[in-house]
């Protein structure tokens, strides 16, 4: 049973860990992954430092302006190892009061030929799922399951 | 749906203690009286009532009074509501490292 607000998740990349840094650490990379298409995800700040800022935007399908997505500040990165972001708060260790609370910590280790990547995602609780849902974070689930088979069985 | 996500807070509150997750994972083997509940933690009973009362306050247990004895029972529907939410979460990761794995991959195909 899981009883506390933390995820856990990693999966074996087939590719080195440079390969993943470069799909994390280049905007144009980030914004292929980072929300399930047809969602369109803009990023508009990317800086890979401890106090940068992470701020990303999405459009869904048909909708004139982007949305805010998240915005967030770095707080731990170690170029082909490391990336720890929170929400808690923005660029320059601006305290904020986001809509959904994590602290996300990504590793990329070596493993096999290719990068063992794991997320621990820690939330605070659940502050505001509804708003999660609002925003269109579940929809298109099917549509990235059935880009994840077209690109792997290319 | 508003007052849901609310008591969910109060959920995971009373989660993010040890005692009182004990409690719940004695509680699914069936419901106890509090005298029994408390014999395995090293507190007093006003302690240990007070993590019940946390408990009961988030609604993950409720008690009854029969007599002298009161008895705890879980409430299987708040714990599951907990599991729901954190289910959406991992999804939500889940998917994106999916989507990770998957273009990293298709951008560096394996040489053979």
């Amino acid at each position: 049973m899981t009883n506390e607000s933390e995820l856990t998740i990693s999966r074996l990349i087939a590719a080195p860990p440079a390969a993943v840094w470069n799909a994390w650490s280049i905007p144009e990379n980030l914004e292929k992954w980072w929300i399930p298409a047809p969602i369109e995800c803009r990023v508009d700040m990317l800086d890979l430092r401890p106090g940068g800022g992470f701020v990303t935007r999405m459009r869904e399908e048909g909708a004139a302006d982007f949305q805010p997505h998240v915005d967030g500040c770095f707080l731990d990165v170690v170029p082909e190892k490391k990336i720890v972001f929170t929400t808690v708060l923005t660029e320059g260790w601006q305290p904020a009061e986001p809509w959904l609370a994590l602290t996300a910590i990504l590793t990329f280790e070596p493993q096999d030929g290719g990068t063992l990547y794991a997320a621990r995602v820690l939330h605070k609780n659940p502050d505001d799922s509804s708003k999660h849902l609002e925003l269109g974070f579940h929809e298109g689930w099917g549509t990235a399951i059935a880009q994840l088979a077209e690109l792997t069985e290319r | 749906m508003a007052n849901q996500q609310t008591s969910l807070d109060t959920v995971f509150h009373a989660l993010a203690d040890p005692t009182r997750r004990a409690v719940i994972g004695r509680l699914l083997g069936g419901a106890a009286p509090v005298k029994r509940l408390a014999e395995p933690f090293a507190m007093g009973l006003p302690a240990f009532m007070k993590h019940l009362s946390v408990l009961e306050t988030s609604g993950l247990i409720r008690s009854e009074k029969a007599g002298r004895v009161r008895t705890c029972h879980l409430n299987a529907d708040r714990l599951a509501a907990a599991e729901d939410w954190l289910s959406e979460q991992r999804a939500v990761w889940q998917g994106r490292t999916d989507r990770l794995a998957a273009f990293v991959e298709s951008q560096n195909p394996p040489t053979k």
